[in-house]
Formats: C-alpha cells, sequence, structure tokens
C-alpha cells in the first residue's frame, strides 16, 4: 500500500467506527422485547438508551399530533376591567377580519380597529397604561405570557396524564403543537388538552323566572323565518311533548306548574307546535329539570344564538347552559331517547375555579347518594372557602351549578351552609372522565381559551403497516442497485456497492446523533439517497470509461475520470442541496424528516464517491502495475 | 458492460417534435386544471376532515355512501354521499374525506368514526382503536397559511438555483434550467390532474425533489456543455450542445434507471401512504430526464443564437 494513502484510510476507518458507533444503540434498541424494556426503564437505562436512538415518527408509530391556537381575542376581552358594547363590538370585528385573513396580526387589527373608532382603551385596561400604544404593547406581552402559562399547564396535565415522550412546543406567538406518541384513545387526549378547565358556580335561577322566559322567547321566535331552517320537521313530536287534546303545548304544562302569565295564544288552534312554540316545543319535562333531547340540540343552541334571544336572557340577566352529557329517556312509545338538561344560571358566576388548591378523583363513599359513583373530590383555599359559605349560607334552598368548562355537571339544592370549602362534584361518565378532571383542575385553568386547529392521529396498525412495507422497499430498493452496479461495472461496481452500503449506514448514523426523528417521507428520502448516490459514482465511472477509451493506463484514467467528474458532481449537488435546504426551512413534521434525509443523503454520498472510493481505487491502481482496470 | 454505445444521435435536431409533444402535455395539464378549477387540494391545505377506517371483511363503497348519507350529531344532520369516499389500500378499508363545515360539532372526526362504526356491526374489529386507521382534520386557517408557505417555498428555490447557476455557468444556462423545471412541475402537476390525484403536503415534497432531480440532470450536461466549449472552439454551438448530450448519455440513462427503479420499488411496496409520493417522483424522473435533453439545452442554444444575431 501507498504510504501516502494510510491517513485517507484512517479517516475512512474513523468515519466508520463513529458510523457504527453512533447507530449501535438503535440497533441494540430494535432488539429489545418489552420485557427487557421495562426491565431497562426501571433500571433508569432506558431513557439514555433512547437518548441515543433514531426516532420514529408519529406516522410510523401512531400517536395523535395536535395543533392548539390561543383565543387571543377572548384572552385580551377577559383583560379587559368594564367591558361594553363598543369594546365587544370592536374584538368581534377584529374577528371577523381574522377569518378572512389568518395570517393578520391580532394587535395590529385591534390596533387598528380602535384607533378607526375612537376606541380609548384606557377606559378597559387602565392598569396598562394610558395611551393606546402603550396599552397594546403591554397586552401583547401579557398575551406572551399568558401562552406561556398554557405551555407550562398543559405540559402539567400530560405529564399527570401519562404519556411516553411527549413533545410540546410552541410556534409563533399563539400557537402551541403538541405530539403524543402511541396514545389510543386520542378523544381522552383531546379533551384533556381542550379543557380550559375553567370551573365556576352559578346559582339557578328559580322556575317562575324560567317560565316566563320561555313564554316570551316563544312569542319573539313566533313567525320567524329564520327558524324554519333550522328547526326539523320531526323536532317537536308527541313524544318529546306533552300534548293537550287540542295539539298545543304549554310551558307551564312543560313544567308542572302552573304559569302565572296566561298564554293568550296557547288557546288557539294552529295547525303546528313549532309554528307557535318554536322554543319550548322542542323541549322536555324531565320532573324538576328541562330537558333538551339530543336531536333537538343542534336547533336549539341556533336559537339560543339569535339576536333577539339573546336579548331576552340579557333582560332577565341570564344565561342557559346546558349539562355535559346527555342520560337516557324512556319516550312515550316505548322507546329510549338521550336527552340534555338545560339550565337558566345567573349571568354572574358567584365563585370562580381560582380558588381550588386541591382535587381527587374517587368514587363516592358509601351511604351517600353517588355511593359507588366517580366523583371529583375539591378543596378551596381560604379565600375561596369563605366566599363559597356565603354563597350557600344565603341561598339555602336554591340550586347552585357547578360549571366546568361551561357546561353544568350538576346542579344540587342547597341544604344548608358548607363551610370549610370542601366540595364534591358528580356527573361523570367513568372514572377515568373523574381523574382526567381532577388533572385538569389541579393544573389550573387556562388564561385564555384553546382551539385545536389541527388534529391528526395515525392509528398503531397503520403505522406499523409503514414501517414493514417502508423497511421493504429500502431494502429491495438496495438490492436491485446493488445488483445493477455490480453487473453493470463489475469489480469497480463493487467498490460502489461498498460505498452504499456505508453511505446508508452513514445517514442512519447521523440522524442517530442528531436524535433527529424517521417518517415515512424520511424513508422515502432514504431510498431517494440510495437512487441518487449511485449518480455520483456513475459520473466518475463513465468518465473513467472514456479515459481508458482514450487509450489512458488505469491510474492516469482514474485520476482523470475523478478530476473531471468532480465539479459536475458538485455542482449537480449543490442544487439539489439548496432544494432539501428550502424544504426543512419551509415544512413541518413529516416533510423536515424528508428533507434532513435528504440534506444528509446527499452530503454523505459526495464524500463516500469523491473520497471513500478514490482512496480505494488508489489503492487498486498504485500499488501493481495494473495494466486492466475491471469498470 | 455498456447499454449505450458512443452514440450521435441529433438531439438539437428534434428539438421543434419536443417542444410540440411538451406543449401539448402542459396545455391538456392546463386546461384539466381550469376545468376543475385549479389543483385538487388535499385538507392540509384546503382544510377539512379526513378519516379511514378498516373493517373485517371487504366493504362495498355503495354501502358506506349510503351510510353517510344520513349522518346526525345532536339533531345537526349531515350528506357526506356525495363526498370522497374511497378505498385505501385493501378492500376492507375505507377513506372518507369530508370538506370543513363551519359550525361543524366538536371532536367531528371522531363523531365520524363513530358512525362508521355503528353503522356496520359484525363487520368491525371489537378493539375501537383497531378499526381507525388515522383520521385528521385540519382548519381552513391552517390551510391558506401551508398555501402561501409551499408557494413560497418553490419561488424561493428556485430563486436561489437561478442565483447559483448564474454564478456556477451564465445566465442563459440558468435561464435554461429554470425553464426544464418549471416545464417538470407543470407537467407533474397537470398529470396529477388529469389523474385526479390531490396535491398534499407530501406532493409538494415530491415538486422540489423533482425540482432537485431535474437540476441535478440538467446541470451534469452543462457541465459538459461548458467543458466542451473551453475545449473546443471551431465547432458550431449546436453541435457542442448536442455532442455533450450524446456524451453525458450513457450516465443519464444509467442514474435516471436506477433512481426509477427504486421510486417504482417504493411505489409497488411503500404502502397507500407513500403511493402518490412514490407516483408524483416516478413522473418527475422521466419528465426531468426528458426536459433536460430536450428542454433545457435547447432553450441555451436558443438564447445564443439570439445573442449573437
Amino acid at each position: 500500500m501507498n504510504s501516502k494513502l494510510t491517513p485517507r484510510f484512517l479517516i475512512i476507518a474513523l468515519v466508520l467506527t463513529w458510523a457504527v458507533w453512533a447507530i449501535w444503540p438503535t440497533i441494540q434498541y430494535q432488539r429489545l422485547s418489552e420485557a427487557e424494556k421495562e426491565t431497562l426503564r426501571e433500571e433508569g437505562k432506558l431513557e439514555i438508551l433512547e437518548s441515543r436512538t433514531i426516532k420514529q415518527g408519529l406516522d410510523l408509530k401512531g400517536g395523535m399530533y395536535i395543533v392548539l391556537e390561543v383565543d387571543l381575542p377572548t384572552l385580551v376581552e377577559n383583560l379587559a376591567i368594564n367591558k361594553d358594547a363598543k369594546l365587544q363590538a370592536a374584538l368581534s370585528s377584529v374577528r371577523d377580519q381574522l377569518l378572512i385573513s389568518p395570517e393578520a396580526d391580532f394587535f395590529a387589527l385591534f390596533s387598528n380597529i380602535s384607533n378607526d373608532n375612537n376606541l380609548k382603551l384606557s377606559r378597559y385596561y387602565y392598569d396598562f397604561g394610558s395611551s393606546n400604544e402603550v396599552i397594546l404593547t403591554a397586552l401583547g406581552e401579557e398575551s406572551e405570557d399568558a401562552i406561556n402559562r398554557v405551555l407550562e399547564i398543559l405540559q402539567n396535565r400530560i405529564d399527570q396524564f401519562g404519556v411516553a415522550e411527549p413533545t410540546i412546543q410552541k410556534q409563533g406567538n399563539q400557537r402551541i403543537i403538541v405530539e403524543l406518541a402511541g396514545v389510543q384513545d386520542s378523544d381522552r387526549a383531546r379533551s384533556l388538552l381542550e379543557s380550559t378547565a375553567l370551573l365556576e358556580f352559578f346559582i339557578v335561577k328559580d322556575i317562575t323566572t324560567t317560565n316566563e322566559l320561555m313564554v316570551k322567547i316563544d312569542q319573539t321566535l313566533r313567525g320567524n323565518k329564520d327558524i324554519s331552517s333550522i328547526v326539523k320537521d320531526d323536532s317537536a313530536d308527541t313524544k318529546t311533548s306533552i300534548e293537550k287534546d287540542d295539539g298545543t303545548v304549554s310551558v307551564s304544562e312543560l313544567f308542572g306548574e302552573s304559569s302565572t302569565e296566561n298564554n293568550t295564544d296557547s288557546s288557539s288552534v294552529t295547525p303546528s307546535i313549532v309554528a307557535e312554540q318554536p322554543f319550548s316545543s322542542l323541549l322536555r319535562n324531565l320532573g324538576s329539570t328541562i330537558g333538551v333531547p339530543a336531536k333537538n340540540s343542534y336547533a336549539l343552541r341556533k336559537m339560543l344564538e339569535l339576536p333577539e334571544v339573546k336579548e331576552k336572557l340579557a333582560a332577565v340577566g341570564g344565561k342557559f347552559v346546558f349539562s355535559n352529557k346527555a342520560q337516557d329517556y324512556p319516550t312515550v312509545d316505548g322507546d329510549v331517547e338521550s336527552v340534555y338538561s338545560l339550565f337558566l344560571l345567573e349571568d354572574q358566576a358567584e365563585l370562580t375555579g381560582g380558588v381550588v388548591e386541591e382535587a381527587k378523583a374517587n368514587l363516592g363513599p358509601q351511604g351517600t347518594t353517588s355511593a359507588g359513583q366517580p366523583i371529583v373530590n375539591l378543596s378551596m383555599n381560604s379565600d375561596g372557602a369563605r366566599k363559597w359559605s356565603i354563597v350557600t349560607g344565603s341561598n339555602v334552598g336554591r340550586q347552585v351549578a357547578i360549571v366546568l368548562d361551561n357546561k353544568v355537571h350538576m346542579a344540587p339544592n342547597i341544604r344548608e351552609k358548607i363551610s370549610g370549602g370542601g366540595t364534591l362534584i358528580e356527573g361523570f361518565a367513568n372514572i377515568d372522565e373523574a381523574k382526567d378532571i381532577a388533572i385538569v383542575l389541579r393544573a389550573g385553568a387556562l388564561p385564555a381559551p384553546v382551539d385545536i386547529i389541527e388534529e391528526r392521529v395515525v392509528g398503531p396498525s397503520l403505522g406499523a403497516e409503514s414501517v414493514k412495507r417502508g423497511t421493504q422497499s429500502v431494502i429491495i430498493g438496495l438490492i436491485i442497485v446493488l445488483i445493477f452496479m455490480l453487473i453493470y461495472y463489475r469489480v469497480s461496481g463493487s467498490i460502489a456497492d461498498f460505498a452504499l452500503i456505508w453511505n446508508i449506514v452513514l445517514v442512519l448514523a447521523v440522524l442517530a446523533s442528531l436524535q433527529a426523528t424517521l417518517t415515512l417521507p424520511g424513508i422515502a428520502g432514504l431510498i431517494l439517497t440510495v437512487g441518487m448516490s449511485i449518480d455520483a459514482n456513475v459520473i466518475i465511472f463513465e468518465r473513467i470509461r472514456e479515459e481508458l477509451r482514450k487509450g489512458k493506463t488505469p491510474r492516469a484514467a482514474v485520476d482523470g475520470g475523478y478530476n473531471r467528474a468532480l465539479t459536475t458532481i458538485i455542482d449537480a449537488n449543490v442544487t439539489t442541496l439548496i432544494a432539501a435546504l428550502v424544504l426543512w426551512q419551509f415544512g413541518t413534521g413529516p416533510i423536515k424528516g424528508f428533507a434532513t434525509v435528504l440534506f444528509w443523503g446527499i452530503l454523505i454520498s459526495m464524500f463516500t464517491a469523491i473520497f471513500v472510493t478514490r482512496t480505494i481505487f488508489n489503492s487498486f491502481t498504485s500499488g501493481k502495475n495494473l495494466n486492466k482496470l475491471s469498470i | 458492460m455498456r447499454i449505450i454505445k458512443d452514440t450521435n444521435i441529433d438531439f438539437m435536431q428534434q428539438r421543434k417534435l419536443a417542444f410540440i409533444i411538451s406543449v401539448v402535455v402542459i396545455l391538456s395539464g392546463v386546461i384539466s386544471l381550469l376545468v376543475n378549477g385549479g389543483p385538487k387540494l388535499s385538507i392540509d391545505f384546503k382544510g377539512g376532515t379526513l378519516v379511514s377506517v378498516q373493517y373485517n371483511e371487504d366493504m362495498d363503497i355503495m354501502a358506506v355512501r349510503s351510510a353517510m348519507g344520513k349522518l346526525s350529531v345532536d339533531g345537526q344532520d349531515f350528506d357526506f354521499s356525495r363526498e370522497e369516499i374511497k378505498h385505501f389500500g385493501d378492500l376492507g378499508a375505507v377513506l372518507i374525506r369530508v370538506p370543513h363545515i363551519d359550525d361543524s360539532p366538536q371532536n367531528f372526526a371522531q363523531k365520524i368514526v363513530d358512525h362508521l362504526y355503528n353503522s356496520f356491526p359484525g363487520m368491525v374489529p371489537e378493539d375501537k382503536s383497531d378499526f381507525i386507521l388515522g383520521k385528521g382534520t385540519v382548519s381552513p386557517k391552517i390551510g391558506s397559511e401551508l398555501s402561501g408557505k409551499a408557494i413560497m417555498a418553490i419561488i424561493s428555490a428556485l430563486g436561489l438555483i437561478l442565483l447559483y447557476i448564474s454564478i456556477r455557468f451564465e445566465f442563459r444556462f440558468a435561464l435554461g434550467a429554470i425553464a426544464a423545471l418549471t416545464h417538470d412541475v407543470f407537467v407533474t402537476l397537470g398529470l396529477f390532474s388529469l389523474l385526479g390525484y390531490e396535491i398534499s403536503l407530501p406532493i409538494i415534497a415530491a415538486f422540489l425533489t423533482i425540482v432537485g432531480y431535474s437540476l441535478n440532470d440538467t446541470i451534469v450536461i452543462f457541465d459538459r456543455i461548458r467543458e466542451n466549449i473551453k475545449s473546443s472552439k471551431k465547432e458550431s454551438y449546436n453541435t457542442i450542445v448536442n455532442r455533450s448530450v450524446n456524451e453525458s448519455l450513457s450516465r443519464t440513462i444509467v442514474t435516471s434507471l436506477t433512481t426509477f427503479l427504486v421510486v417504482f420499488i417504493l411505489w409497488f411496496f411503500g404502502g397507500e401512504v407513500i403511493h402518490n409520493f412514490a407516483l408524483a417522483m416516478m413522473i418527475g424522473v422521466i419528465v426531468g430526464t426528458y426536459s433536460s435533453i430536450y428542454i433545457a439545452s435547447p432553450i441555451v442554444i436558443q438564447l445564443h443564437e439570439n445573442s449573437i444575431k
């Protein structure tokens, strides 16, 4: 061997050793069984091993990917001190503009609209400053702070939920990306993330007020054209309401209590109950509460959003809130239908969740009404406990609704003053739900609501299938290319094959040491690398063949071939590198995985083609007097 | 072994015919795009919900359609029987795509999955997590942002490449290369539209890779042209370009063949998720090879001829 070549071989040997060292943990990890992983986890060694392996993306492993967006308009609205119609109008026009151009900056829009409408922000945000600019800057900082708090709270919730390797990261100034690998119950994880955990206690309005209000709403909506599009023909059938012989329903009967107001219209015979009582015909009497059959709930929610209905609600200072879940009730003709409960609450909360000190999920103790049912035990801080005792003390005999995320969980009657702040919430489907609610209550309420704007779930079977198919494709593709090169370029082909295999090993080694995530497009990138990295060798070999045809000696041909191919290879690869870099910069998740593999694949293929194969060729041609080159 | 012996094909003579072919292919693609109102965009760009589920038995798409015709969530009725509903891989797997709806119920994707699960009792796996292959919901908000980003990505990639080639070669080479790339992207886009395949995020990645690949091919030929111009001043520009294409033909064929083989394998074995990505790549490899010979090089000649006139 030529002594000049020794340093080159040394470099190659070092790189290859490094590659094996870098990729070894991944191989080791792949070969571990679940039981062995468990043992290592207990010893604390698994994490160290995992930190050195190539991670599988969600598309390969299965799991969920969620993008949450913090609702900035609502956050800013919540921060205002004296909310009025003018502010709300300004915020709602910001919301409308954001719907049209989602990329727009909220604060820029808010600033424009405030200036256009001469809105003095100091009226609502005097704590933050006096001029609009100062206030907007302060609100911007406040919102950034809020997002960081949201991030922390979500982190906290997920940690308690118990998922292996969750990733939570901030993207831009109002988004949070959450990746949960291997999560089977995406429903549960979703509600855990989305819950604002806003716990509020409201006093339920008395029945008389409720009845009067419903009569008024019916009167307002009578003959309203918008309603016919909302309400289906079968909404108000005999199953859901109690009918008089003449075919009409009176609200008072719905409640089993006589109404003070005499509904003059109830006696008039109309062909359709819906036209006569558009609102209350959708309801059903559940004894002590109003029921909304699930099939009517969409129509009812729509009605409650109508401005004229909102007006009536505002007049009595109340709001309608649905129960968190529907329950099954038998219908008149023997079927079962699921029915939500609807409560008319005072529009101001008596107490909010900030007072919660501890929340624990449990099964209800024996001997109580909630025996054996999942419950959440709350304890309040001293301030909360004091307020709670005042609220309960002054409202004995009335109903108090416990509202979480704008859904009524339960509305018990207050029997006596509760001091000490211990409270119990029931109304959960199962113990898991109670546990999740306890988690979100403990982690605290989000400072602003969040919306899920993107959700992707890959089932475990599809992920496993992708891994299988992907690996298969890589192996088959590799073998075909290896055989082709061997046939086409013979001994030289085997040198290229050697380089190609190392090429793949090196790419994987780089991915492992970067702790990169391998996605399905990443596997595709790996296959593409196989195809394209051969290109450098082909360019060189074709050049050498040309030189040989010109009658040069093998050694001169190899030198000439490499020298002339060098600029071509660099120029050609740099442009592909540009494409890979742009992809990496622009891409999210899977695309980034593809770009990473492509980028390193090209870089490494240049190294293997120019440096590794050249060194091998030189050792062939320099040592002995070679007069024929197998190419 | 050699597939291509020393050739002397007059590629530049065929360039008029090639131009006609390209124009016809691109035009039919453009017409298809116009008729369909632009490329068929996936939920990545448009927003909407995508659900794929696995039944135990082969499913009749018509049965799924009629089930999707009567979806009701809390009294809100939906008729999705005319939306995109198709098999996904094997005959037991079904994919459903639903457009974005402004006041759609909470967790809509799951509601659709539940409906599909309950509509065909006895044909579904007991464990629901085995039933869901995947689901996704994207709000149009994210979609429109992404469209902007994707266009920016393609434009900035083209811009940077133009710059690099202008520095390394001459400006007319850069124009030739960009023309070839634009040609490739349009042909692939048009073919996708003709075949009725949608443009998703991975397809954009495939497009950018095609750009990279086609460029690779073009530059190898350009490099040869540059070298031959230096070494022989006597020959006409046309002859030099033609000779360069012929000299690098062997390499072009071998590389395209190996790359095509691997993406073909990806297309064939890679599974449903990667299927269209591999298809775009397959088209890209063929078109990229063609364009470096018939689009990029002739344009360089044309620009040269224009400049000496």
